[in-house]
C-alpha cells in the first residue's frame, strides 16, 4: 500500500501536537504548552500551505484520496491552511485571557477535527471530523467557567447533539438505500436518499448556523472566549462549507440539496441581517452577522453556478481575516464590548480602531478591503446561474449590512457628544499584548492585500477549485 | 505612470498626512497640497506632450488575468477636465480648511483618499475597476461627513452610505452580468464596446448602470440623500460633493451607456428626458421654497444636474457638449456657492436666510463674490454655465421642443430662487446675524481660482468645446451608428 506520507503528516503532526501539548499542561506554567501547539500548528500548515500554492502550477493534474476516508486535493489543503491559521490565531487570543493550560490542547485537537472534516471523503471520517471539531469547541466555549460562557457551552451542546443525531440517522438512510458510506453514494436518487440529504442538510447546517438552525450563533459570540470563535466561526465553518462542496459535486438528490441551500441561505441573509441592525453589542452584531454571511456563502453553494466553487473558496479566504480582526478587536476592548464603549475608539487606540474600521468595512463589502471581492464573488454566482430571487435577497441583505456595520463604524470613530474621550493607551497598555497585536497586523494586512491585488490568490484557489472532488 | 500617480499620489499622500499630522506646523495641510498639486502638474505636461488623436494617453497592465480584470487607464479631453477639476477642488478643500485642528491628519486623509477614488472613476476603463473605485469614495467622504459635519451629521452619512452603496450594487451585478456573460471573460470597456448585445438585455444593463449613476448624480426621487449630505457636511465635504462626487455620476452616464449600450440608450432616453425634465423643475422649485442657505444650494445642484441629464439623453452633438461643459461649469459655481455659505456659517454660526442680509454694506466683497456665482447658477451670458445650460437648450430643440420648454421653465425659477437668495444675503437691512467681517486676501485665493474657472471658461468657450469634443464625438458617434 502506498501511502503518501507528506499528505499524511499534517494529521499526524497536529495528532502528535496535540499529545504533547496535553502532557505538557499539567506543567503549571503553560507556556511550553502554547508553545508546542503553535509549532505544531505551524508545521501542519506548512505543507499543506506550500502543496496548495504549487497546486496553482499544476492545476488539472488529477489528484486523489490517498484513501478512501481522506481525499488529498485542493480543498483539503485549503482547509487545513485555514484550520491551522485560525488555530494559531485562537493560542494568540486564549493565552492573555483564559489562565487555563488545557486550551492549547484542545485548540490543536480542533485544528485536527477540522483538517480531517475538510479532507473527508467518507461518512466515517466526516462524523469523526465534525465531533472532535464539536467537542472540542464547546470545551473551549465553557473554558472561562463564566455564566454566558457556560451558557453558550450548553446551547451548542444540546443544538450539536440534535444535529449529530440528525446527521448519524441521514448516513443510515443512505447506507439503507445505497450500502455505502463513501460520498458518492448520495447520487443515488431514492426517496431514502432524498430523505437522507435532507437530514443531512440539517446536521451541516446546524454547524454553519444557517436559519433556522442559527440560535447558538449570537450567544456563542457574545459569550465564548474569542479563541472559541475563532474556532467555531471559521475553522468549523471552513471545513463545513468544504464537506457541503463535495457533496454538491457529487449531486445529492434534487430539489432537496441547492433547493434546501438555497432556502436556507435566502433566510439566513435576512434573518442575520434584520436581527443584527438593533443589537449594540459588537459580538452579538458580529454573530448575527455571521449567521448572515453563512447564508450568502450557502446561496452561493445552491446556486449551482460553475464559478460557485471558487466563489466559496474566496469567500472563505476573504471573510476569515475580516471576522479575527473583528474578534480580535473586540477581545482587546474588553469581554462583550457594546457601543459605547467602542466611542471614539480610533482615538483612545489608534492600532485597534482602525484594524477594527477596516474590517468593519470589509464584513461590509465595500473596497478597499477584502469584502469587496466575496460581494462581487457573490453576485457573480447568482448572476452565472439566473437566480434572480436570491440575487434580490442578497442585494437586501447587502443593504441592511450598511446600517450595522457603519454604526459601529461611527462609533469606533466620534465621541458621545459633550464627552471628550480620553486617551487610554498608556492606562491600560497590558490589556493588549503582543501575540493579540499580531494577529489584528496580520488580518489587516491580508484584507489589504486580497482587496487589492487578489490575482495570486484567486489563481491558487481556482486551481483548488478545479483539481478537486 | 502618470495617469498612476493621478491616483496613487493622493492616496499615498492622503495615507501620509495621517502621520504627518503629529509634526505639527501644518505638516499635514502641505503634504495633502503637495499630493494634489503635484498630479495636477503632470497631468498638464501629460496633456501638452500628449497625443492628438482620441486618446491623451493611455495605460495597460494585467491585474488579476485568472479573473480577465486589467488596470486600464486612459485619458481624453473630458477625462482631463474632469481630473483637473478634481484636484484643484481638492487644494481649494485643503486650503479653505486651514483652520479645521479637529483630527485634522484623518481628515486630510479622508480628502485626499475621495479626490484619489475620483480620479480613478474618471479615468478607469476596465468596469470592474471602475467599479472598485465607484465604491472606494463611498467610505472616506462619509468619513468627511460623519466625523467634521454639523447637526444630525451620522443619520445624514449613513444615509448617503447607504443611498450610494445600494445604488452601487445595481452597478456591480450589471458589470459582472456584462462582462462574465461574454467569451472570453473581460471586462475591458473596448473589448466589450464590440460585442453586440440584443437590445433588451442592453436595456437591462443599462438600467443597473443607470441606478448607481442617477442616484449619485442624483435625480429625483433617488435625490433623498443630497440635500441632508450636504446640509450637514463640512465646507470641504460639501464642496467634494457638489464638484467631484455629483460629477462622477454625470460622467459615468456620459461614458458608458452610449458607449456601451447604444440601443438601450436610445430605447430609455426619452425616460431619461423626462425624468431630467422633472428633476429639473422640481429641483428649482424645492430651492425657492428653502430658508437653509446650503440646502437651496444643495436643491439647485439637483436642477442642474437634472439639465446634465437632460443634455446626455439628448443624445446629439449640442446636447452633449451641453451636458459636458455644464459638469465643470456646475463644479465651479456649485462648489464656491457652498464654500461661500461656509463661510458665512464660520462667522455667524447661521445659515438661515431670514437672519443674513445686508451683506452688500457690511461686507463688499464677500456680496460681490456671492453675486458673480449666483448669477452663474441662473446661467447669466458670460459664465460657463450659460455655455452650457443654452448648448442644452439647443440641442433640446434638435429633438423634442417640449424638454428645451421644461429646461427653460427650469431656468426661469432659477431666477426666482437666485433673486431670493440675493436679496436675503446681500441686500436689504442687515439682519440680526449679520456679517461683518469681509473677505480676507487669504480667503479670496481660493475664490478667485473658483471664479478665474466660471469667467474664463465663459468668455473662451473653445477652451472647453475643443478638448470635449472628442469625447463627444466618440459618443454620438456610437450612438448613430444604431440608430434609425
Amino acid at each position: 500500500m502506498n501511502i503518501d506520507v507528506i499528505a499524511l503528516a499534517p494529521f499526524a503532526v497536529l495528532a502528535a501536537a496535540a499529545i504533547v501539548a496535553m502532557l505538557l499542561a499539567p506543567l503549571g506554567d503553560c507556556r511550553p504548552a502554547y508553545i508546542a501547539a503553535a509549532f505544531g500548528l505551524v508545521c501542519a500548515a506548512l505543507p499543506a500551505l506550500v502543496r496548495l500554492g504549487a497546486g496553482a502550477a499544476v492545476a488539472g493534474r488529477a489528484t486523489g484520496g490517498f484513501t478512501a476516508l481522506l481525499a488529498d486535493d485542493g480543498l483539503a489543503r485549503f482547509g487545513i491552511v485555514i484550520s491551522c491559521l485560525s488555530g494559531l490565531a485562537a493560542l494568540a487570543f486564549l493565552r492573555p485571557s483564559v489562565r487555563a493550560p488545557e486550551g492549547a490542547a484542545l485548540v490543536v485537537i480542533a485544528a485536527l477535527g477540522a483538517a480531517t472534516l475538510s479532507a473527508a471523503i467518507h461518512a466515517a471520517t466526516l462524523f469523526l471530523g465534525l465531533e472532535i471539531v464539536s467537542v472540542a469547541s464547546i470545551a473551549l466555549f465553557v473554558l472561562p467557567l463564566t455564566r454566558p460562557a457556560l451558557e453558550a457551552g450548553y446551547k451548542f451542546l444540546i443544538l450539536g447533539g440534535v444535529g449529530a443525531g440528525a446527521l448519524l440517522l441521514a448516513f443510515a438512510l443512505s447506507y439503507a438505500a445505497t450500502g455505502r458510506l463513501g460520498f458518492a453514494a448520495w447520487s443515488d436518487g431514492s426517496l431514502l436518499t432524498a430523505l437522507g440529504a435532507a437530514l443531512l442538510l440539517a446536521g451541516l447546517a446546524f454547524k454553519l448556523s444557517l436559519v433556522p438552525f442559527h440560535m447558538w450563533a449570537p450567544d456563542v459570540y457574545e459569550g465564548a472566549p474569542a479563541a472559541a470563535v475563532s474556532i467555531a466561526g471559521i475553522a468549523s465553518k471552513t471545513a463545513v462549507v468544504i464537506v457541503l462542496l463535495r457533496l454538491t459535486a457529487v449531486s445529492p438528490p434534487e430539489p432537496v440539496w441547492t433547493g434546501g441551500l438555497a432556502l436556507a441561505g435566502a433566510a439566513s441573509i435576512l434573518f442575520g441581517n434584520l436581527l443584527a441592525l438593533r443589537q449594540t453589542s459588537l459580538t452579538r452584531m458580529l454573530g448575527y452577522s455571521s449567521v448572515a454571511h453563512s447564508g450568502c456563502l450557502a446561496v452561493i453553494l445552491g446556486s449551482g453556478a460553475p464559478i460557485a466553487r471558487e466563489a466559496a473558496l474566496f469567500y472563505l479566504a476573504a471573510y476569515a481575516p475580516a471576522l479575527l480582526a473583528a474578534l480580535c478587536a473586540a477581545a482587546a476592548v474588553g469581554p462583550d464590548p457594546h457601543l459605547n464603549e467602542l466611542r471614539a475608539l480610533v482615538w483612545r487606540r489608534p492600532l485597534i480602531g482602525a484594524v477594527l474600521a477596516l474590517s468593519l468595512v470589509s464584513l461590509a463589502g465595500l473596497p478597499i478591503a477584502a469584502g469587496f471581492l466575496t460581494k462581487l464573488y457573490l453576485f457573480a454566482a447568482l448572476l452565472e446561474s439566473h437566480a434572480w430571487a436570491l440575487l434580490g435577497i442578497a442585494v437586501v441583505g447587502s443593504a441592511l449590512g450598511f446600517f450595522y456595520y457603519f454604526r459601529f463604524l461611527i462609533a469606533a470613530f466620534t465621541a458621545e457628544p459633550g464627552v471628550e474621550a480620553q486617551d487610554d493607551r498608556w492606562t491600560r497598555p497590558a490589556a493588549f499584548p503582543f501575540p493579540g497585536r499580531a494577529v489584528l497586523l496580520a488580518c489587516a494586512l491580508l484584507m489589504l492585500v486580497i482587496g487589492v491585488y487578489p490575482g495570486p490568490l484567486i489563481g491558487v484557489l481556482r486551481a483548488a477549485a478545479t483539481a478537486s472532488r | 505612470m502618470a495617469l498612476t500617480l493621478q491616483i496613487l499620489l493622493p492616496f499615498f499622500g492622503g495615507l501620509a498626512c495621517i502621520p504627518a499630522a503629529r509634526l505639527g506646523r501644518n505638516a499635514e495641510r502641505w503634504v495633502a497640497l503637495a499630493s494634489l498639486l503635484i498630479p495636477l502638474m503632470v497631468l498638464g505636461l501629460t496633456c501638452l506632450g500628449g497625443d492628438p488623436g482620441r486618446w491623451i494617453a493611455q495605460y495597460r497592465v494585467a491585474w488579476a488575468p485568472s479573473l480577465g480584470i486589467d488596470v486600464i487607464f486612459a485619458l481624453d479631453g473630458l477625462s482631463a477636465l474632469l481630473l483637473a477639476v478634481s484636484l484643484v477642488l481638492g487644494a481649494v478643500s485643503v486650503v479653505i480648511s486651514w483652520q479645521v485642528h479637529e483630527r485634522s491628519g484623518l481628515f486630510h486623509a479622508a480628502l485626499c483618499w475621495t479626490v484619489a477614488a475620483s480620479n480613478g472613476v474618471f479615468l478607469s476603463f476596465d468596469l470592474l475597476v471602475f467599479a472598485f473605485f465607484w465604491e472606494g469614495m463611498l467610505v472616506p467622504s462619509f468619513l468627511l461627513i460623519a466625523l467634521w459635519g454639523h447637526g444630525k451629521r451620522e443619520a445624514a452619512a449613513i444615509k448617503f452610505l447607504v443611498f450610494n452603496a445600494v445604488a452601487g450594487l445595481g452597478l456591480l451585478a450589471a458589470v459582472f452580468y456584462l462582462g462574465a456573460t461574454g467569451r472570453p471573460v473581460s471586462f475591458d470597456a473596448f473589448v466589450l464596446q464590440g460585442r453586440h448585445l440584443a437590445p433588451i438585455t442592453q436595456v437591462w444593463l443599462l438600467l443597473g448602470f443607470a441606478l448607481a449613476f442617477l442616484v449619485k448624480l442624483p435625480v429625483p426621487p433617488l435625490h433623498a440623500w443630497l440635500p441632508d449630505a450636504h446640509t450637514q457636511a463640512p465646507t470641504a465635504g460639501s464642496i467634494l460633493l457638489a464638484g467631484l462626487l455629483l460629477k462622477t455620476g454625470a460622467y459615468g452616464l456620459f461614458r458608458f451607456p452610449a458607449m456601451l449600450f447604444p440601443n438601450g440608450f436610445l430605447a430609455l432616453a426619452p425616460y431619461g428626458l423626462a425624468l431630467g425634465g422633472f428633476g429639473a423643475v422640481y429641483g428649482a422649485t424645492l430651492a425657492c421654497a428653502q430658508t437653509d442657505a446650503k440646502r437651496l444650494v444643495a436643491y439647485t445642484s439637483v436642477a442642474h444636474m437634472s439639465i446634465v441629464l437632460m443634455g446626455i439623453c439628448g443624445g446629439r452633438h449640442f446636447a452633449m457638449t451641453g451636458a459636458a461643459v455644464q459638469m465643470i461649469a456646475h463644479a465651479f459655481s456649485a462648489s464656491a456657492l457652498f464654500l461661500l455659505i461656509g463661510m458665512v456659517y464660520d462667522r455667524v454660526g447661521t445659515r438661515d436666510l431670514r437672519k443674513l442680509g445686508g451683506l452688500q454694506q457690511t461686507a463688499p466683497r464677500f456680496a460681490a463674490a456671492f453675486a458673480l456665482f449666483f448669477s452663474a447658477a441662473l446661467a447669466m451670458p458670460g459664465t460657463a454655465n450659460f455655455l452650457g445650460e443654452s448648448l442644452v437648450i439647443t440641442g433640446m430643440f434638435q429633438g423634442n421642443w417640449i424638454f428645451a420648454a421644461v429646461a427653460l421653465v427650469s431656468l426661469l425659477i432659477a431666477v426666482v430662487y437666485a433673486t431670493r437668495l440675493l436679496i436675503a444675503i446681500i441686500f436689504g437691512a442687515p439682519g440680526p446675524a449679520a456679517v461683518t467681517q469681509d473677505l480676507s486676501l487669504g480667503e479670496l485665493a481660493p475664490i478667485v481660482v473658483l471664479a478665474a474657472g466660471t469667467i474664463l471658461f465663459g468668455l473662451f468657450p473653445q477652451l472647453l468645446i475643443l478638448p470635449l469634443a472628442t469625447a463627444v464625438d466618440a459618443a454620438v458617434a456610437s450612438l448613430d451608428a444604431v440608430r434609425p
